[in-house]
């Protein structure tokens, strides 16, 4: 009899446990608790019936246990062992899209990432020009400036989109642009990020006639059915992701009216 | 052996044509309307998916018999999703510029209700072997109709195959215009509906037929 008890007792207190998992359990812990009450043979009966339901969830607990400890060291493993390697990946890319902004590097160039590191810490000096971060594209071996790169934070429309456009020396001529990071729908808005639209902002201004700042906005459709005087300052949309261009347009406002007082310096020849 | 052979090709060819999970069994529809604007994007997601599912199959069918039937659906997906997970990580490592191509696709192949699909359906009665066939002629079969779609949606709608303009100079001079429509998701939505039509009225193909024989 006291060999039962403590069956029910254990019974109990792993239900308990259960209970959170299966509301089913609770109802088969009563069913053991008032069959205690009848005779021997069906209480034993009971019990075992109960014992072996309770050892099924207990097992499917410690499968889950064990599937969840196996599963979480595997992804962290992953996480924690390739991070580095994915890290300088972010890095180099982030170098190359640098370069590319600057036309240095032809944008499908495929090289290997040492050539790249080297490419990039030839032609490029990180500087801060009144509190604002620029990358300056020098050429080798000359102190003389051919373009500064500004990078580019703008809104989209599922997310950020991060990216560089460069500037001529003229501080008024874009030289490139492109996007290292986004999450706009691939096929529609992430067409921003490929060579064919970033090309498409090369040789556009970012002042009018007069030198008034009017930066550089994505067109609704095709550039080139708008008037002769705002071609310059609009590039090709893409079809299908009209919001995606007008966030993108709006964030290069931003981004650019912010580093104007760089721009004009180069504008007056002072930098 | 080789009627062992032929019925581990059977599984396989089943899921490309006769049950095709998009034409047939109407699984993963939602993505087959969203990477289909391009083929390029298309076939990297048939191939990640097909892998996926393979191996999704493979493991879980390993497991069938110690997995608590209670918690099934939960040991298939965390199973999917680690496998997932741990792909887009490799992939961010060593092949950086494919997995930025990637980028979302990755992530929405764990909800992609063929992978899951297969698991339930097949490989938890059955062996590990033609579980594996079975993801991976699901996810052929998958990656086939999305080539198909995404061939007649960037043929219309963007004049182009594989991202190379097909479309002639003198016929847009002719006054030829790209179909919008095509691009948008709506357009996949005709696609892929006269598709399943059209494979459903080809002989021996249809599952009116099948149930009446």
């Amino acid at each position: 009899m006291a060999d039962k008890k403590e069956t029910a007792d254990k019974t109990e207190l792993t239900d308990n446990r259960a209970t959170a998992l299966n509301g089913e359990v609770t109802v088969s812990t009563k069913a053991v608790n008032t069959e205690a009450d009848d005779t021997d043979a069906a209480n034993t009966k009971a019990a075992n019936k109960g014992q072996q339901a309770i050892e099924k969830r207990i097992y499917a607990l410690k499968f889950a246990a064990i599937l969840c400890l196996v599963c979480s060291i595997l992804l962290t493993g992953a996480s924690v062992g390739l991070k580095p390697l994915q890290l300088e990946n972010m890095e180099i890319d982030r170098q190359k899209n640098i370069l590319k902004a600057a036309a240095i590097l032809k944008s499908d160039a495929n090289m290997s990432k040492d050539k790249i590191k080297a490419i990039y810490q030839k032609n490029i000096e990180e500087v801060v020009e009144e509190k604002l971060s620029l990358y300056l594209y020098k050429k080798p071996g000359t102190s003389k400036i051919m373009a500064y790169i500004i990078p580019i934070e703008s809104r989209g429309l599922w997310g950020k989109i991060k990216g560089y456009l460069a500037v001529k020396n003229d501080g008024m001529t874009i030289a490139g642009f492109t996007v290292y990071s986004h999450s706009e729908t691939p096929g529609l808005g992430g067409e921003i990020e490929k060579n064919w639209f970033g090309n498409n902002f090369i040789g556009k201004k970012i002042i009018n006639d007069s030198g008034d700042f009017v930066s550089v906005t994505i067109a609704k459709g095709d550039s080139d059915d708008l008037p002769a005087e705002k071609k310059e300052h609009y590039v090709d949309g893409i079809s299908g992701a009209t919001l995606t261009g007008k966030y993108l347009s709006e964030g290069l406002r931003e981004n650019l009216e912010r580093y104007e007082t760089v721009s004009v310096k180069f504008r007056q020849n002072s930098f | 052996m080789t009627s062992a052979k032929s019925e581990l090709w059977q599984t396989f060819t089943k899921g490309i044509w006769k049950e095709n999970p998009v034409a047939y069994q109407v699984l993963g529809i939602c993505s087959a309307l969203a990477v289909t604007v391009q083929m390029h994007t298309a076939l990297v997601m048939g191939i990640a998916l097909t892998l996926i599912t393979g191996i999704s199959n493979l493991i879980i069918s390993i497991m069938r018999s110690k997995i608590p039937s209670t918690i099934r659906i939960i040991v298939e997906l965390t199973v999917i999703a680690s496998l997932v997970i741990v792909t887009d990580q490799i992939l961010k490592a060593f092949f950086y510029d494919i997995s930025k191509q990637l980028s979302v696709f990755v992530g929405l192949i764990i909800t992609n209700c063929i992978v899951l699909g297969r698991a339930e359906a097949f490989a938890l009665a059955n062996p590990p072997l033609p579980s594996l066939m079975d993801g991976l002629g699901n996810g052929a079969g998958y990656g086939l109709i999305l080539v198909i779609v995404a061939f007649i949606r960037e043929l219309l709608g963007s004049g182009k195959i594989i991202g190379i303009p097909v479309i002639p100079q003198w016929l847009t001079d002719a006054g030829y215009s790209n179909m919008g429509l095509m691009v948008l998701a709506p357009g996949a939505f005709f696609v892929i509906g006269l598709l399943v039509w059209l494979k459903n009225s080809l002989p021996g193909a249809s599952h009116e037929e099948k149930t009446g024989q």
